[in-house]
């Protein structure tokens, strides 16, 4: 029974962190009709800074802060930098097709994972390093008896339930909210009821930074730190989105949660090599049974 | 007063828009018909800037406003109906209204409630339905509503994209009849496209027969509904 809460427990856990790095990509996805491959790139960048700064004797919450805005500001650097001159690019009639045109972004989108990963190889030296936790990550003891949960656990659930209630806040609740929602789903009457729309884009792509920033702080404690580890976080929140239904924000969060008790349980019951085999066979059988995903529209997809 | 002169736009080698001309007096109702194909949406879209003219001008109270942006074009009065009922059907009918205020939320909170109040007055089926998704509307009821995303904005121009496209006739009638009413009682200036070109005369005070990207006529609305030979021309009837 204690293996059992506990694998629901670390499922639990892990699966927030899942369900940030598939908020990133559907936002980004929602957003600018991109598929991010990019985006935990840009996670491992600013966990370096956070790691540099505390090796440097800064709190963890200093360094906690300035990676969460570096993996803001670096979304912003990537939109503005690289996705809006492709847009702005006329291109030969070849290009110019719709396919091509929402193939190049996905295209530079690795193409920026890999100089990042390069340049963090560079500075930082390829490595693993490790990264602490801002709580104790032993089994948590409460009156003498040592619980199925860390206190880790605990505090990776809390920051992500508030960081889901603040997402869902804004998008529902707020005025800039709503024109990234008409802006993702309608550009043209969007831009006609006088959305600005190029700031809308670069918003999300600084919004997705920063969850997906959030998401590489609080996996890396269990996985060290070097410039590839959070590729695996890629793959398992890309998953976790295309399950939930690539353009539901809603259905990304699930995803998250269901891969991570997913993850946990083949971890504990089964055997860590065959974590990727259950992932790749959930993929499949969504793929088959309901390729929408869970809460994604019918629209036919356009990657 | 909105001036038009020698708008040429291309989509790719073809011209939508061979060379037009055309002045919409403010307060008034210009009508823009023609046959399919004449370059009708063309001109509304080039002048709202989602498409960009090859030359030509376009200015409106004086000022140029070619190579503007659309946010920007907005923030200047200019509203666009764009042709086939544009709500954004996964939003609620009130965040679709809402939608149109955005850009000047902040600035003029007390002026957008009071835009949407009057709003809700003028089509009061939009407040009763202001919690469902504008994809559950009929499609009448959704020409209301993109009509009112554009009326929240508090334009001086109004650019109405084919309000009239299958919508029963009754329908038409009642929403050509309020855009009437507003151009009369609030000096409202419209510019109105319209293939069903018996209604849209009807109302205006002048008219533009579009065809293949050129004006072929320029007269008042009554004296172009009049006139048989033109209209057995360009309109078939």
């Amino acid at each position: 029974m204690d293996i059992f809460l506990s694998a629901i427990f670390a499922g639990t856990s892990r699966g927030a962190i899942y369900a940030l790095a598939a908020l990133g990509l559907v936002l980004v996805w929602r957003g600018a009709g991109v598929v991010n491959f990019a985006q935990m790139g840009q996670a491992m960048f600013s966990t370096y800074i956070a790691s540099t700064l505390i090796a440097q004797n800064y709190s963890y919450w200093i360094a906690f802060v300035v990676a969460l805005i570096s993996g803001g500001l670096l979304g912003a650097l990537v939109d503005l930098l690289v996705m809006r001159p492709l847009n702005r690019k006329k291109s030969s009639s070849a290009l110019d097709s719709p396919a091509m045109r929402s193939t190049i972004p996905v295209i530079a989108s690795l193409g920026i994972l890999g100089v990042l990963q390069a340049a963090a190889g560079m500075i930082w030296a390829a490595e693993e390093r490790g990264f602490p936790t801002p709580v104790n990550s032993l089994g948590l003891v409460i009156n003498g008896k040592i619980m199925p949960f860390t206190a880790f656990d605990l505090f990776v659930m809390g920051i992500v339930f508030v960081t889901l209630v603040a997402t869902t806040y804004f998008f529902k609740g707020t005025g800039i909210g709503l024109a990234m929602r008409a802006s993702a789903l309608n550009p043209e009457v969007a831009r006609l009821s006088g959305i600005r729309i190029g700031f809308v884009r670069t918003l999300s792509w600084v919004i997705s930074g920063v969850a997906s920033s959030l998401a590489g702080l609080l996996v890396t404690p269990s996985a060290n730190l070097s410039p590839y580890t959070l590729d695996l976080i890629l793959i398992i929140g890309f998953t976790a989105a295309v399950v939930g239904g690539l353009d539901s924000l809603l259905g990304s969060v699930i995803g998250g949660f269901a891969l991570g008790l997913l993850v946990s349980f083949v971890n504990v019951y089964d055997a860590p090599e065959d974590i990727f085999l259950a992932i790749l066979i959930v993929l499949l059988t969504v793929l088959i049974i309901r390729p929408q995903g869970i809460l994604g529209s019918k629209e036919v997809r356009r990657v | 007063m909105l001036e038009i002169k020698d708008l040429v736009t291309e989509y790719g080698s073809v011209k939508a828009l061979n060379g037009i001309s055309l002045i919409a007096h403010e307060g008034k109702i210009t009508t823009v018909i023609g046959a399919n194909g004449a370059g009708k949406s063309t001109l509304l879209r080039t002048i709202s800037a989602l498409e960009h003219p090859r030359s030509g001008s376009i200015t409106w109270k004086n000022k140029s406003i070619v190579g503007l942006s659309p946010e920007k074009i907005v923030r200047l009065g200019i509203a666009h109906v764009p042709e086939g009922h544009a709500v954004i059907s996964q939003l609620s009918v009130e965040e679709n209204i809402q939608m149109g205020a955005l850009f000047r939320m902040r600035s003029n909170k007390a002026d957008v409630r009071l835009a949407i109040s009057e709003i809700y007055q003028l089509f009061p089926r939009l407040e009763e339905r202001k919690r469902q998704l504008a994809g559950s509307l009929s499609g009448g009821e959704r020409q209301m509503l993109a009509i009112s995303r554009a009326l929240v904005s508090r334009p001086s121009l109004l650019l109405l994209d084919e309000p009239s496209l299958g919508l029963a006739p009754l329908v038409v009638e009642q929403i050509i009849q309020t855009v009437n009413d507003l151009c009369r009682n609030t000096g409202l200036t419209v510019l109105l496209v319209e293939q069903n070109a018996n209604t849209a005369l009807g109302v205006a005070d002048h008219g533009i027969l579009l065809s293949l990207g050129t004006v072929a006529a320029d007269l008042p609305a009554a004296q172009m509904k009049a006139d048989v030979a033109l209209r057995a021309a360009y309109l078939g009837y």
